[in-house]
């Protein structure tokens, strides 16, 4: 008895070392006395202890087989994960997905049942529903690895309908675009926040998540206008819309300004912040959106989600000597994440070296199969050589890749309509405003195959849709990106013999991207359109100061300039008739 | 306007001038805190009491400590670093110095890069200057400028060829800092077709007579701008080296060229070492050829600066004039890397092209300057000039005919004009200036005989009897005659001789035919015309009485003197 009691007292103790040891991150210690415990007790609580030092000492195979050997992998939902989890972390998917197939959990829970003898026994205070989410999460992770993306996708929806906290599902939903912005709508209504938070979170969940969502299949104003008005760091409003529950006024009220208070505090986080410079950047806002991107890197150098928003915002400003400096950075701290190869990519983009972009991105997309913007990239730099085949064979890759975005749709249109294939790009343009109908971009795009087409009045109704949009979420000027829109615009209605129109919307274009030749050049030729000869001329001698080899402008110019010779008037006060000589009197 | 009509107050005159002298001084904005600064000096004489004397208080707050670092990196030119530290403030002052620190960095910055390559930057490589604009433009929209920060807006604009928001925005300017005479000039210089409509939103205020005034002139509205300024001189403005230069600019633009020298004379007197406008004074002394004088002056303006715009375009006039052109060349280059902005080097770097038969190079110094100033009717006429040399008389006349437009009454321009459509076959049209140049008054004398030669090819033998007579009766009136120099002359006679015969007066056509014995070339022709014409009276005194007979008679001679035209217009 004495022996007994000495020898629990014991055990006791070591276990106690164990989840010290586990806590201080001294694996191998934690892993020694987890295997005296073992010694002592063969219990299977502490089995699973000492698979999981294993597993935190990367002694993955190890751990897997220690489980097996008790055949605690079938049996224990917990054990069932850390086994799965092991050979996942080992590369070995094969073994991984047995494990959990074979595990006696997996059948009811793939057919929606909760399975009834679930035990929790080796971790405290954790529930049911928090084990089952883990493994559903698991299991859609080693699914999406074996390239399974649509059921993985279901077990990452189940884990989150499970565990409303299961931030990781969420985010993998949302990082690899595998809904469609509606899909993710609807999943967020859809998940059970009520049973699972209390009051006050609920919103304060819900609004965290609606932060994550995609931003940019349709133009959005970012929730905090003065962002830089002042100091960036100070926050002044609040979202104001917020979903209320039916409940006595006063007490409505003090959980409101509660939550405002936590809400409000959140607006401070840096995950806030990316979330803001993402619509800024999907709006065409590049300039706030790159300096809230560095003042978030200021605080915080290598935040996951908000690197690839900063290098498309230098990509888009050109600024290479920075995207150098970051590429390198990121090599030599992360040579295992696709983040790091895909800076060193766009920075041979932005230099035009596209053989080189081409190898840096094919690196990224070894790292993280799943990286989409890689492979737009690798798109765009054959596009950037005209190689359009070969460009749309890579959106087309990266079409697969991320089911809920449409713009692989709507880059593999733009290359159909560079080949002329107006009407394979009018059904990738119709896919991807399937997917994304608010998107300027896609309708602008719409407006322009119809354009080909000579359909003018329908490419207006089209461009103007659009405008429409963009001027919903942007009071006052709009962005340079859109100059392109009005310049279409401008054409459209030049075709549609609307030329007063049509010189406005140059014009409006020519204040969004002012000196630019094409613009110009277009201007002139409304000008010679309507017969205003003098103006044409002014016009198209600015567009050929601004780009000499502009050959429209100069058989326009040399035409016109023969025209106006036959004009009638050779200065401006003549006469029509042919003048009388008088003779002067002496 | 009626300059009877100006009055000013000079004692709240000297007040404003004081407010916008401390306001300019403290923004950096130094060419109008000079000319305020002259201003004031001339309005010495008016003593203002202590209490009016107006203070501005304009304070920064927290900001100041900022700002006067700021202010210093900004006098040191160091603009990045002044922009970087004053980009978070929000109070008028600093704020405006980020604004302006940025685009003078950019100007620098596009300056310092001239150094290299010898044509201005390219104009589509500024997306600096576009993301200055646009941040500029959101603010403006939402009301956050004040005048001074406008008026930044408002060179950005320009500098971006948008010039009718540019031209909105200056007004928005003067209306609310009516002392910056900056933004007064830049209205002035944009203003051009709108005029009138820009007057009637400018504020009544004394700096709208200065701003009348100095557009004027720029317009070549000459008389109305030299009577404004004779006021302000007359008012008391006395030692205003500003308003000096500026009637001397006047006069030159009048052609009052000896005016304008003795006024320039009396600027120099008054303040020697000042060196605005006098690369003008050096074209009026290299229009007189006043060798001495010119030279004197490049040796007066080198000791002062040898590396100013205007002292460059000295040297180069005189160079030129002693007709070393590729020097002249030289130190117009040299003017234009000082600043790529200044418009008369780019003229006169055009002519002396010109004169080294540098077609190309020609015309891409004319086309620089019509860039910068579309209202050069210099640079057009050289445009002109240089594509007729080209053989590309379809561009030449589009030249000239811009130069035309802006001085509707130089006879050397539309005499251009005419001479291009007559190369493109378009006849009438090139009498039609012929006519307008006589009209106005022909300096070189060629238009009367071009006039005549077009009627006569148009067939119209009334009109071209006329001209050829008026251009012989001024012919005749020149003292010295060299036959053999004038075959135009001769040809008139002979024409006219011709024209007489036919219609049977017969003195008359004596008189010419007798004229043209005076030349070798006519001298044959004039001969058979005599003999022709005796042989008339004789026919003449036999068949008096029959008319019929006259008729076929003249008929005949018709036909036999078209030939004769034939020749005529070669």
């Amino acid at each position: 008895m004495k022996i007994s009691g000495k020898m629990t007292e014991l055990i006791e103790k070591y276990r106690k070392l164990v989840q010290k040891y586990l806590d201080l991150r001294s694996y191998n210690t934690a892993m020694f006395w987890a295997d005296r415990v073992v010694v002592l007790t063969d219990n299977s609580k502490d089995v699973f202890w000492l698979a999981h030092c294993m597993y935190m000492e990367k002694q993955y195979h190890r751990a897997a087989f220690l489980l097996k050997a008790r055949n605690l992998e079938k049996k224990n939902i917990l054990c069932t994960s850390l086994a799965a989890k092991c050979y996942f972390e080992a590369l070995d998917l094969e073994q991984a997905l047995q494990v959990i197939n074979n595990s006696d959990f997996n059948t009811p829970l793939t057919e929606g049942n909760i399975p009834p003898d679930i035990e929790l026994g080796f971790l405290e205070d954790t529930s049911k529903s928090h084990a089952i989410s883990s493994f559903l999460l698991l299991k859609g992770r080693i699914l999406a690895a074996m390239d399974n993306r649509s059921l993985a996708a279901n077990y990452y929806k189940q884990a989150l309908r499970y565990d409303v906290y299961c931030f990781e599902a969420l985010d993998l939903l949302t990082r690899y675009q595998m809904l469609s912005s509606q899909e993710e709508y609807e999943l967020l209504n859809s998940l059970p926040f009520a049973e699972q938070c209390s009051i006050e979170e609920v919103e304060i969940v819900k609004h965290l998540y609606e932060m994550r969502l995609k931003k940019f299949h349709t133009p959005m104003e970012p929730k905090i206008p003065n962002l830089f008005a002042s100091t960036p760091d100070c926050i002044r409003s609040l979202p104001g819309s917020i979903i209320s529950t039916p409940m006595s006024s006063s007490d409505k009220m003090q959980i409101d300004s509660c939550v405002a208070v936590i809400l409000s505090k959140f607006q401070t986080s840096l995950d806030f912040k990316v979330s803001q410079a993402e619509i800024l950047y999907y709006n065409g806002d590049y300039d706030n959106c790159l300096k809230l991107t560095e003042t978030v890197l200021q605080k915080d150098p290598y935040h996951e989600g908000c690197l690839p928003i900063h290098i498309a915002c230098l990509v888009e400003y050109k600024q290479s000597t920075k995207l150098f400096s970051l590429g390198h950075k990121l090599v030599n701290l992360y040579p295992n994440k696709a983040i790091s190869w895909y800076a060193v990519g766009c920075y041979y983009y932005v230099i035009n070296n596209n053989d080189s972009a081409r190898g840096n991105l094919t690196k990224a997309t070894s790292l993280d199969k799943l990286f989409g913007p890689a492979w737009l990239v690798y798109g765009h730099s054959f596009a950037n050589e005209k190689e359009h085949d070969q460009a749309m064979a890579a959106y087309f890759k990266a079409s697969q890749l991320m089911k809920g975005c449409h713009l692989p749709h709507l880059y593999i249109g733009i290359e159909c309509g560079l080949t002329n294939n107006v009407w394979l790009a009018e059904k990738f343009f119709e896919q991807a405003q399937a997917i994304a109908p608010n998107d300027p971009f896609t309708l602008q795009e719409r407006g322009l195959i119809c354009f080909q087409k000579q359909e003018y009045e329908k490419a207006e109704q089209y461009f103007n849709i659009a405008l429409e949009k963009i001027r919903k979420v942007k009071r006052g000027p709009l962005t340079p990106m859109w100059a392109p829109l009005l310049n279409n615009l401008g054409h459209v209605c030049r075709k549609l013999k609307k030329y007063d129109q049509a010189l406005e919307y140059h014009n409006e274009a020519l204040i969004l991207n002012p000196q630019h030749p094409a613009t110009v050049s277009a201007v002139a030729f409304v000008y010679s359109l309507m017969d205003k000869c003098d103006e044409a001329l002014e016009w198209f001698h600015k567009a050929l100061s601004l780009n000499r080899d502009d050959t429209f402008s100069r058989t326009m110019l040399n035409s016109l300039l023969e025209r106006a010779a036959d004009d009638l008037l050779p200065y401006s006060d003549s006469p029509n008739e042919l003048p009388n000589f008088k003779q002067s009197q002496r | 306007m009626d300059v009877t009509d100006i009055k000013i107050d000079l004692k709240t005159m000297k007040q404003d001038v004081l407010r916008g002298i401390s306001q300019c001084s403290e923004r950096g904005l130094v060419h109008a805190l000079k000319w305020l600064s002259e201003l004031n000096f001339s309005l010495n004489h008016i003593k203002l009491l202590a209490e009016d004397i107006p203070l501005v208080h304009e304070d920064c707050g927290e900001e100041s400590a900022t700002f006067l670092l700021a202010k210093s990196y900004f006098n040191l030119k160091e603009y990045d670093r002044c922009a970087f530290f004053v980009r978070n403030c929000t109070t008028p002052k600093p704020r405006f110095l980020h604004f302006y620190a940025r685009y003078l960095a950019i100007e620098k910055k596009k300056l310092d890069n001239m150094t290299d390559t010898n044509c201005p930057p390219d104009p589509t490589q500024n997306d600096e200057m576009k993301a200055l604009c646009s941040e500029l433009k959101n603010s403006y929209y939402e009301d956050q400028l004040d005048g001074f920060c406008s008026y930044v807006y408002g060179i950005v604009l320009k500098k971006l060829d948008l010039k009718s928001q540019a031209l909105d925005v200056f007004v928005k300017v003067v209306q609310k800092e009516p002392v910056l005479w900056s933004a007064w000039y830049e209205l002035g210089k944009l203003a051009c077709d709108k005029y009138n409509n820009i007057l009637s939103q400018v504020p009544d205020h004394w700096m709208k007579y200065f701003f009348l005034a100095h557009t004027n002139l720029e317009q070549l509205n000459n008389d109305e701008g030299l009577e404004i300024y004779q006021k302000f001189y007359d008012m008391g403005l006395k030692n205003n080296s500003y308003v000096m230069s500026q009637i001397a600019l006047g006069y030159h633009n009048n052609r009052k060229l000896l005016e304008a020298i003795e006024m320039f004379k009396k600027i120099l007197e008054f303040d020697p070492y000042r060196l605005d406008n006098l690369d003008i004074y050096s074209n009026l002394l290299y229009v007189l050829e006043n060798k001495t004088e010119l030279a004197d002056l490049a040796h007066k303006v080198v000791n002062i600066d040898k590396y100013r715009v205007e002292t460059c375009c000295v040297i180069g006039n005189y160079y030129s004039l002693r007709s070393d052109h590729a020097k002249a060349v030289l130190y117009f280059k040299r003017a234009l890397k000082l600043n790529p902005q200044f418009l008369s080097a780019w003229t006169l770097m055009g002519h002396e092209y010109m004169e080294m038969k540098n077609i190309n190079a020609a015309i891409q110094s004319y086309r620089y300057a019509i860039e910068i100033n579309a209202r050069d009717y210099r640079a057009w006429y050289g445009l002109g000039q240089t594509y007729e040399i080209l053989k590309m008389p379809f561009y030449s006349l589009n030249y000239y005919k811009q130069a035309q437009m802006l001085k509707p009454n130089d006879s050397r321009m539309i005499i251009a004009l005419g001479e291009t459509y007559e190369k493109l076959d378009r006849t009438e049209n090139a009498l039609k200036c012929y006519y307008k140049a006589c009209a106005v008054g022909d300096v070189e004398g060629s238009a009367l005989i071009k006039l005549a030669k077009l009627y006569d090819k148009l067939n119209d033998v009334e009109n071209a009897t006329a001209v050829f007579t008026e251009y012989c009766l001024r012919e005749d009136e020149k003292k010295e005659k060299i036959p053999e120099e004038q075959p135009e002359y001769y040809s008139a006679l002979q024409y006219l001789a011709n024209y007489y015969l036919r219609k049977g007066h017969l003195d008359d056509a004596y008189m010419y035919a007798y004229k043209c014995l005076e030349c070798e070339q006519t001298k044959e022709q004039g001969k058979a015309l005599l003999k022709a014409i005796a042989s008339k009276r004789i026919e003449q005194d036999d068949m008096e009485p029959d008319n019929e007979v006259s008729m076929s008679a003249t008929r005949e001679e018709d036909t036999k003197n078209d030939s004769n035209n034939m020749d005529l217009t070669f």
